[in-house]
């Protein structure tokens, strides 16, 4: 359980943070605008939030549950989802709200939130401005996703692995934009896709598909023996 | 020249009447517009009888096949989940006497027959557990699917229970704002026939006269069309089924947070039995049983016994079901739908998909003209006839099966004479050879599978005959099988949600379509 507290110059005033942890999940909620970064180096799918059903998109770092195969930033060509940029902060209305348990805090290490005249610091705008684009981004792929599903355009997809060492995965539970279906829209609703953007994003996740071979030639390296 | 059949019209508004308009249109909507059309004549006034509330998993299908969104069927219909019955004091009429008809059929099934493995184990297990999650999820008051299951896919397969009149009011809403079936309001006051004898139309005050090519006769007991204008006669089968009263009550929940049963409950009377059913709102619950072995007074008095303080001031409505339908279901250009055709006691739910698999067979083999439809027709009643035979046989299976001696309805019910022939035939058979898909079951779409006759045979405590030498070469197979069920059991009674949870979350968040 988070221990969420308000954020406030008063109370956190003497607290620091750290950088985020570098390490990513196998699978990270991306948000729209950043879905052309991610497509450069990793698949963007969507899939279901267990609690509503809903759909988000992720972008697939590794296959499985602890395996990160695409290394630190600097390895993504500088690609990192805002929700991890945000770690242990959070919106509250039009709040920041912190899990004050969370390990970016330190009484020690790391640089000030707050200057001594109960400012924000560098840091500190930097979390401001990334939860602003993620309100914003939230939105979009809101949109984005409202549109795809009234027009049907989102399929499941199974993505089947067979690896050297005779390994075997099946993936389920991923979705992506069905380039066929898409094809048979209406010209009145892809000239409103286009317009919107979302022809765009479209595009994007079905392209992105192409980086699962690629994630899957890097697991066949990392998984070698070092020489 | 010949004599195209392009105008439906369909008599009666109720679950049968709406879904037949709907599976009509739907299957026709390529070219429903002035050249065909469909059109429903329903009484202002005429109040529909809701005639059970338990459906089978083809309402799946058949929801998905018209276009309804499953999400908004659940918002609409007071929609729950239903993954069986359990059967209650059937067998011996003992306080602990119950056992499962799940619908998911037994692992393996179309590799395997495991009954036979089941029984030379004899290990105390029941048959239901031993092959099938299904009885185990309902035990825990568990949901067939979760939020992320998209609409009208399964977990564990499932059907529903549904408030009859919400239902039809929704299918009315679908099939005239999305299918194009034309709804008129108006009383039928006179039914026109042809010299030859077909139905040319009908008299309203409302809307005058209304032709049509086919009519399908969906008014219910009244049988407007079929019974009262082609003569048609009633065929009973009260001396196979005894049952011909029902009392029916609503029963409101203890609080919002009650948990809802996943299963039909039937539990057995003296001379009868009790249907529960329940909805996320409240509780259907009805006694069905025989006027010929107790008194409406005595029937009521069980009925409350049952409901104990929760039903004590809560109004009972009286319902006169003869069992039986018509000897003919479809003539000349009249098919009757429904309870018009014909009413059985809902031990099963058989209704609501009989209706479904009738409306499926004139959608699908409609009749292009006149001059072939009495061969349609004879096919249609062919099946029909067929499928009212199957139901009458499984509903008296139950009956057969009990060891109850403790009133004159459950002795009644053994004396050979009641039991038709062709189940007496395979109640021999089956003492030395339990069902299996293969065997006797050979209908396409057979109302109900040999699974269902393993669940209610082997629930009842039914023996088949078992020589070991002869199972060894399954041996392994069915030992994998069970282990299978075992773990499958487990990996979903983890990972289900509570059903009310699971109702909630559908009306809150909707489910995905994919």
């Amino acid at each position: 359980m988070p221990n969420l507290q308000l954020l406030n110059p008063q109370t956190h005033g003497h607290l620091r943070l750290r950088r985020a942890a570098e390490a990513a999940p196998h699978f990270v909620q991306v948000l729209a605008p950043e879905f052309q970064a991610a497509a450069t180096c990793c698949p963007i799918l969507f899939t279901k939030d267990p609690e509503t059903g809903g759909f988000y998109a992720g972008a697939m770092f590794g296959f499985k549950p602890g395996e990160n195969l695409l290394g630190s930033p600097e390895d993504r060509g500088g690609f990192h989802p805002l929700m991890l940029q945000r770690e242990g902060f959070f919106m509250s209305e039009r709040n920041i709200a912190i899990d004050r348990d969370h390990a970016r805090f330190s009484e020690h290490e790391g640089e000030p939130l707050f200057n001594e005249a109960h400012e924000p610091g560098n840091s500190l705008r930097a979390i401001q401005r990334t939860l602003g684009e993620i309100h914003h981004g939230l939105e979009r792929t809101k949109s984005f996703i409202a549109e795809l599903t009234a027009l049907k355009l989102i399929e499941a997809i199974e993505i089947s692995l067979k690896f050297e060492n005779g390994e075997r995965l099946t993936l389920q539970g991923l979705y992506t934009v069905s380039l066929d279906g898409l094809r048979d829209v209406e010209d009145a609703a892809a000239i409103r896709l286009f317009r919107a953007g979302d022809l765009q994003l479209a595009y994007s996740m079905a392209g992105s598909l192409k980086q699962i071979p690629r994630l899957a030639r890097l697991r066949e390296q990392q998984q070698l023996p070092a020489s | 020249m010949v004599q195209p059949v392009r105008h439906i019209v369909i008599v009666g508004g109720g679950t049968a009447g709406w879904l037949t308009a709907g599976v009509i249109a739907a299957k026709h909507r390529a070219r429903m517009g002035a050249e065909f059309t469909v059109t429903l004549v329903e009484s202002p006034s005429t109040p529909i009888i809701g005639v059970g509330e338990g459906t089978w998993p083809t309402l799946r299908s058949t929801l998905a096949r018209i276009g309804v969104s499953e999400t908004e069927f659940f918002r609409k219909c007071e929609a729950a989940f239903k993954q069986g019955a359990r059967f209650a004091r059937w067998t011996t009429g003992a306080a602990d006497d119950f056992y499962y008809h799940p619908l998911m059929l037994p692992q393996s099934f179309a590799q395997l027959n495991l009954v036979p493995h089941w029984l030379a184990r004899d290990d105390g297990r029941s048959f239901c557990d031993a092959v099938c999650p299904q009885g185990r999820l309902c035990d825990d008051g568990l949901a067939p699917k979760t939020i992320a299951t998209a609409e009208f896919e399964a977990v564990a397969n499932y059907s529903y229970h549904l408030d009859a009149g919400k239902f039809a009011a929704f299918l009315q809403a679908h099939c005239c704002e999305k299918l194009g079936v034309r709804q008129v309001l108006a009383d039928v006051q006179r039914v026109n026939l042809a010299p030859g004898g077909d139905i040319l139309s009908l008299t309203t005050p409302q809307a005058g006269e209304i032709a049509g090519d086919l009519f399908v006769d969906c008014t219910g007991f009244k049988a407007l069309l079929i019974g009262e204008t082609l003569g048609v006669p009633f065929k009973e089968c009260g001396d196979v089924l005894f049952c011909d009263r029902a009392l029916a009550v609503q029963v409101p929940y203890a609080s919002e947070a009650t948990p809802i049963a996943c299963q039909t409950i039937s539990t057995a009377q003296s001379a009868g039995w009790i249907w529960d059913i329940g909805l996320p709102a409240r509780r259907g619950v009805g006694h069905v049983y025989s006027s010929r072995h107790i008194s409406d007074e005595q029937a009521e008095r069980e009925l409350r016994d049952y409901l104990g303080a929760a039903g004590r001031d809560l109004p009972v409505r009286k319902l006169v079901i003869p069992a039986g339908h018509r000897e003919t279901f479809w003539k000349r250009n009249c098919v009757a739908v429904g309870l018009a055709a014909g009413f059985l006691e809902p031990l099963e739910a058989s209704a609501i998909v009989l209706i479904e698999l009738s409306a499926k067979l004139i959608a699908e083999q409609l009749p292009v003209c006149r001059e072939v439809m009495d061969l349609i027709a004879a096919r249609f009643n062919a099946t029909t006839h067929y499928r009212w035979g199957r139901i009458i046989d499984f509903l008296k299976l139950h009956y057969v099966l009990t060891k109850r001696t403790d009133s004159a309805f459950w002795r009644d019910n053994l004396l050979p004479e009641t039991i038709p022939d062709r189940l007496q035939d395979l109640l021999l058979l089956w003492s030395h050879q339990s069902p299996w898909f293969h065997d006797e079951f050979d209908r396409v779409e057979e109302v109900f599978p040999a699974a269902s006759y393993q669940y209610v045979l082997y629930g009842m405590g039914f023996r088949t005959q078992v020589e070991p030498a002869a199972l060894s070469g399954d041996a392994k197979n069915a030992e994998r099988a069970l282990r299978e069920n075992a773990i499958q059991t487990e990996r979903l009674r983890a990972g289900l949600p509570r059903h009310r949870e699971l109702i909630r979350k559908i009306v809150e968040h909707g489910m995905q379509t994919v």
